[in-house]
């Protein structure tokens, strides 16, 4: 298995010629996270998820939802509780909890605040947790650095909770993070 | 017949045996025998509804008292079964509200029950007192209402798992107030709020009641209130205890009837509640004489080792995932929170667990601590992860549970496996009887070890493995002494699936595909799915939808 093409399962060989190798720009995203976040030996969840066979053919991909259908295997009740759970966790609204007990590094967080990012021209997404950026400026540099363009060429957009799709920065960073749903990086207009 | 024992005699004998395989052995020793032991049958498991059809037990067995039955094959939980597949209960219900007017006892499982199937029921029976819908569906509170005003006599509603319209909560209403006879009430899955007076009144009438499962978030006093009426309870299972954390500091008055009613309990199913670890763990060290928890991954490695400190009875633990599609962990549960229960719970002998790493140091280990293991159940979020410390497939760790726990009768996987796990299991696999596999395995050889040796095997399910056309004809014979088999995803091939239903005319061989009729593709491109199962039924069955394909008797392609 090749382990730095993070980008799919390779499980089938139709499906690798379809993808474009971001090693090189995986690397610089690599470089700018030094945690646990995504390190090359480690196999995460692939960042690019199908459906099922037959959305091979088309290029972009969805991120959000169901990884594989049916996987992992949860019944539709618990999907339907992970799904309310992730939301209320958004919302910064858990106890948060003192483990007092000793359990693992880093125990107990129950938050995690994953949103799906597309850039305009790129058909494949991907998903960022903005749990681990502190300012608008982190989150652009970070975001540039993963899709490899230049900051000066595109603006940050973001869906609200209402639906609604506002130009990033006009709220406090603590406002956004609770309130974004999805970011869309578009071109510039000149 | 002079020699023979008298009827009534050795209907006194066979009345000793509840077992349905030693029954079953009776029947075959002689025709009287036969005869006088499908007059006195009571109990009868219908393991897949379309292995039989209701003709032919009703014929057999004129005098049953209750009926299990299952319907769709277990993949149909992950939605891997399209809608309207099959598995209605209507023409079973209607055919023994005829026949079996005596009737006690209905257990279904995955199968589409309707109010109208409900309100015969509840109107055929005039003994009626078990109910249990598991994962069941195409009802409403409604049909729920007819049995709750019509089963005088009811003792157990359960319906766990099931999906049900909730038109209204009022339906519990219904109970008559002669109604006294309730020993296991499970309205988990229920959404919308039912009468809590209505509820409270219920149990307090209910001297018997032992299970009680509710759902939604239920206020922190009239919990308590509940509990201190039913002091004989020893499952309780609450939706959202989200009310539970920081009920330690605040009603510290409900403790005593918290604690006293805990020591009773030994089954605990917090599946659905985020409760964070620290109070799970408060909460479960007083429940001692815990047999059975289920919980979320909120519980934590440390939340697992303070289990297999105070919980030495614990034989069952599921842990489910919190976040099962998030891409990195939310929580700290690794392979070590197994670990330490398997060394800690000495009476472990059934787990099921969701975590998103593990290697087989940790699997081998498991395996030594605990070999009396019957069910094991492991699900690494990420399909394909190999041992994260090595970056090797998890064949060695499988392997050991396999060699080490010699009663296992139910092991899914996953993770990184090659065809070597499978001729591991194949050779150690003796008493396996259910076998979960997905994106595993190399080549046809995997999935030929596994039919050609594991001896006790009865369902086999299989989605996006490399198992194609050799394997399954290879062992054709095999699957006339299984219930099942499922493939989804995998390479097998529409022609062979041909040859086998014209090879097997004992095995129904549903290609089920949404694609469009098989016969418009090459007879070598793969179908989307393939279930077999043995049946004395005729191989037709009448309901099936456009997606499902099945040959008849003379060979040609028939669909509905």
């Amino acid at each position: 298995m090749d382990d730095h093409l993070q980008l799919d399962l390779a499980l089938s060989n139709t499906f690798n010629r379809n993808l474009p190798r971001n090693d090189e720009k995986k690397r610089r995203f690599d470089e700018l996270f030094s945690d646990d976040e995504i390190t090359s030996n480690k196999r995460t969840l692939p960042l690019l998820i199908w459906n099922d066979n037959r959305n091979l053919d088309c290029g972009c991909v969805d991120v959000e939802g169901d990884a594989v259908v049916g996987w992992p295997p949860v019944n539709s009740r618990m999907r339907k509780v992970a799904e309310h759970h992730r939301r209320e966790s958004t919302a910064a609204n858990y106890v948060t909890v003192d483990n007092g007990g000793g359990g693992g590094g880093g125990g107990g967080r129950l938050n995690s605040m994953y949103v799906k990012v597309e850039m305009e021209g790129i058909g494949i997404a991907r998903k960022i947790n903005l749990g681990i950026f502190g300012s608008y400026q982190a989150l652009t540099a970070a975001l540039m650095a993963m899709f490899g363009k230049r900051r000066e060429m595109y603006k940050l957009t973001y869906r609200d909770k209402e639906g609604d799709w506002l130009l990033a920065g006009d709220v406090p960073w603590e406002r956004f993070v609770r309130s974004v749903r999805r970011l869309k990086l578009l071109k510039k207009a000149w | 017949m002079a020699y023979s024992f008298p009827e009534e005699v050795l209907e006194h004998v066979f009345s000793f045996l509840s077992s349905d395989r030693d029954r079953n052995a009776v029947s075959l020793v002689c025709k009287s025998w036969y005869d006088i032991e499908r007059w006195c049958r009571r109990r009868v498991f219908v393991g897949n509804c379309y292995a039989v059809s209701p003709e032919i037990v009703i014929r057999r067995f004129p005098e049953l008292r209750a009926v299990e039955m299952k319907g769709k094959p277990h993949f149909a939980d992950f939605n891997l079964v399209p809608e309207g597949w099959g598995a209605c209960a209507y023409p079973w219900i209607a055919a023994m509200a005829e026949a079996y007017p005596f009737l006690e006892e209905i257990r279904l499982k995955r199968m589409v029950v309707t109010d109208e199937s409900l309100e015969l029921i509840s109107k055929s029976y005039k003994n009626f007192k078990v109910l249990v819908l598991t994962s069941c569906e195409g009802f409403t509170t409604d049909g729920l209402a007819s049995i709750a005003a019509n089963c005088r006599h009811l003792r157990e509603l359960d319906l766990r798992e099931s999906e049900v319209e909730d038109l209204s909560g009022h339906w519990l209403s219904h109970f008559p107030d002669s109604c006294t006879s309730l020993v296991s009430l499970n309205m988990s899955c229920l959404g919308s709020e039912v009468s809590f007076s209505a509820l409270e009144r219920l149990v307090a009438r209910s001297p018997n009641l032992r299970t009680l499962r509710l759902n939604r978030a239920v206020p922190l006093e009239r919990l308590a209130n509940l509990i201190r009426r039913a002091p004989q309870l020893v499952e309780l299972a609450c939706k959202q205890l989200k009310a539970l954390s920081g009920f330690w500091d605040v009603v510290p008055s409900y403790l005593p009837a918290m604690y006293s009613v805990c020591s009773g309990i030994t089954s605990l199913n917090l599946s659905y509640a985020a409760i964070p670890s620290s109070d799970l763990v408060k909460l479960i060290s007083q429940c001692q004489n815990l047999q059975r928890l289920w919980v979320l991954d909120y519980i934590e490695d440390s939340g697992l080792e303070a289990l297999a400190a105070s919980c030495k009875d614990l034989q069952e633990l599921r842990v489910f995932p919190s976040d099962p599609f998030g891409a990195e962990p939310n929580v700290s549960l690794t392979e070590q929170g197994l670990v330490s229960v398997s060394e800690g719970c000495p009476k472990l002998e059934s787990v099921l667990y969701f975590c998103r790493q593990m290697s087989n140091a940790a699997l081998i280990a498991i395996a030594k601590n605990r070999p009396n293991f019957i069910r094991f159940r492991l699900c690494i979020i990420d399909p394909q992860a190999p041992d994260y410390l090595t970056l090797e497939p998890l064949d060695a760790g499988f392997g050991a549970i396999v060699e080490n726990c010699k009663e296992l009768r139910r092991l899914s996987m996953t993770g990184l496996l090659t065809d070597r796990v499978f001729k591991y299991i194949g050779s150690h696999a003796k008493k396996l009887e259910m076998l979960s596999i997905a994106f595993a395995g190399d080549s046809d050889l995997g999935l030929h070890h596994v039919l050609s040796g594991c001896d006790s095997l009865r369902k086999l399910e299989i989605r996006d493995c490399p198992f194609g056309d050799k394997a399954l004809l290879a062992n054709a014979a095999k699957l006339e002494t299984m219930r099942s088999l499922w493939m989804s995803s995998c390479s097998v091939s529409f022609g062979a699936c041909k040859l086998l239903a014209q090879k097997m005319p004992r095995l129904n061989v549903e290609v089920i595909d949404e694609r469009g009729p098989p016969d418009s593709r090459p007879e070598d491109c793969s179908v989307e799915r393939v279930y077999v199962y043995r049946t004395v039924a005729s191989r037709r069955r009448l309901d099936m939808p456009d997606f499902v394909w099945t040959l008849d008797e003379d060979s040609s392609l028939r669909y509905s």
